[in-house]
């Protein structure tokens, strides 16, 4: 295999001491960067060196580093996660640069998930909407036979791929009046396709959407920018069965 | 009585949404109808003006008027709402932001195009609506639209309808949960139809303006539209 040849970068990072405090954005070259590095571990290096130097390290989330778990968001270069596709940004590797680039790395910006330290945002608002609705408090008792409930396949499907959602927020941010429709409605929609959602599906909606309103998320204005960027692909149709859950459980129940 | 489930339209970011959708949908429909009435302009004065009689000797008329208004209203004051509340939670103070595709230039300009309708509203209601009449209304409209400025307005004010329904018309169902792969894509074709259809009230102006029923009657022709 070809030795991969390392080169340069220039990284301008968020640099903000903590909650509330005021930010800047700061400048640092990082050499002898690999092409097959992940981004993050760009960052590690970077950090590596910053420590040596004593000064403090850059603080970002990251947890799995496989793009599963949802740590990890950045907007790098005006992309929300990044240049790719529907992808986390651990998942981006060097290779998407050039020596010499200067590569912008902000935080989340958006009012419902303040700044508590450079890169690390607290998304506990998105914590607190699940904590409203986003689960089955019914019993549902010992584990079932394989085939006792019935599940239609397309909506066992459409129920697997809103499960899919892993909470990044890249939504929110995406989203051009800071809205958080999609993870609600990803929510909502994963329980209210399957049986076992079904008896609690009018609290839910009406609990959860309250409970969205009250962390101050915008409206939704049907840009679907939010579809665009989810690096799990939840689909905007989420959004308008979130609209028909809530608009039918405030029509004809009786909460 | 409980009236939670009113207060909700009004209280939730969801329900103001739906109200905004619906009369958004209700206004469109009025606007096809609208635009269905000023054809008649073409079939003649003594069809124009019948039909407009019709309507005014019509006890129920000015109950839709009343109708409309609020129908109006309550798509701009819910619209209004909306919007600033957005502006205030919308993200801000990046250094660099780039939009995916998701935006469209109709879904970006709402907030402007919603103005410019606005304003194109009220040039209508003052010079047509709240205005003498005793020329007869034939004679108020096709005179009104041989004026450049006053078809300039037209234009500009349909450019901008047009632009708001092509976003605005999908948005309605998609606010009101009306989606599904079997019929959402119709849907898309039939809003982006209904907001070309709108730029019939300039071409009906330009019409007028360009003097082409004067220039078809001196060739000996009548253009009839509707029969």
């Amino acid at each position: 295999m070809p030795k991969s040849k390392h080169f340069n970068v220039t990284v301008r990072v968020w640099r903000q001491a903590g909650l509330q405090e005021p930010g800047e954005m700061v400048s640092y070259s990082v050499k002898g960067v690999s092409p097959d590095m992940s981004f993050l571990e760009m960052l590690d290096i970077l950090n590596d060196d910053l420590l040596k130097k004593g000064h403090s390290p850059i603080a970002f989330e990251s947890d799995c580093r496989e793009g599963i778990c949802g740590c990890c968001g950045l907007v790098v270069n005006g992309d929300v996660h990044g240049p790719d596709e529907h992808s986390t940004v651990c998942q981006l590797h060097m290779r998407r640069f050039r020596d010499g680039d200067v590569i912008t790395v902000e935080p989340w910006r958006v009012k419902s998930f303040p700044i508590i330290k450079d890169l690390v945002v607290d998304r506990s608002a998105l914590d607190r909407m699940i904590a409203a609705g986003g689960f089955i408090s019914i019993n549902t008792g010992a584990a079932q036979d394989a085939n006792a409930i019935p599940v239609e396949k397309d909506k066992a499907e459409e129920a697997m791929d809103a499960a899919a959602c892993i909470g990044c927020g890249a939504c929110v941010v995406s989203c051009p009046n800071g809205a958080a429709m999609l993870f609600v409605g990803a929510k909502i929609s994963q329980l209210a396709l399957l049986p076992q959602g079904g008896p609690e599906r009018n609290t839910r909606a009406l609990n959860m959407v309250a409970a969205m309103d009250k962390e101050g998320f915008g409206n939704c204005t049907n840009e679907y920018e939010c579809e665009a960027v989810c690096p799990k692909d939840i689909k905007a149709a989420n959004i308008a069965r979130m609209n028909r859950e809530f608009l039918l459980a405030n029509l004809f129940s009786k909460r | 009585m409980d009236i939670t489930f009113i207060k909700r339209l009004i209280t939730t970011s969801i329900g103001r949404k739906a109200v905004m959708a619906v009369s958004g949908l209700l206004l469109g429909g009025f606007m096809l109808v609208h635009l269905a009435e000023n054809l008649l302009l073409f079939k003649g004065e003594a069809a124009y003006n019948g039909w407009v009689d019709l309507l005014l000797s019509n006890p129920v008329t000015p109950l839709l008027e009343i109708g409309l208004l609020f129908i109006f209203l309550a798509h701009i004051i819910t619209g209004a709402w909306v919007r600033l509340e957005d502006f205030l939670n919308a993200p801000s103070g990046y250094e660099a932001r780039n939009w995916q595709g998701g935006r469209t230039i109709g879904s970006a300009t709402m907030l402007y195009t919603a103005a410019a309708i606005l304003a194109y509203l009220a040039y209508h209601m003052l010079t047509f609506r709240f205005t003498d009449h005793s020329m007869g209304f034939y004679q108020m409209v096709t005179g009104a639209f041989r004026s450049r400025m006053f078809t300039a307005i037209y234009v500009t004010g349909s450019a901008a309808l047009a632009l708001h329904l092509s976003h605005g018309m999908q948005s309605a169902f998609q606010t009101l949960g009306i989606n599904h792969p079997k019929y959402t894509p119709l849907i898309k074709i039939g809003g982006i139809l209904v907001a070309v259809l709108m730029t019939g009230f300039a071409l009906i102006s330009a019409y007028y303006l360009l003097g082409i029923d004067l220039k078809a009657a001196e060739a000996g022709y009548q253009v009839v539209i509707i029969r």
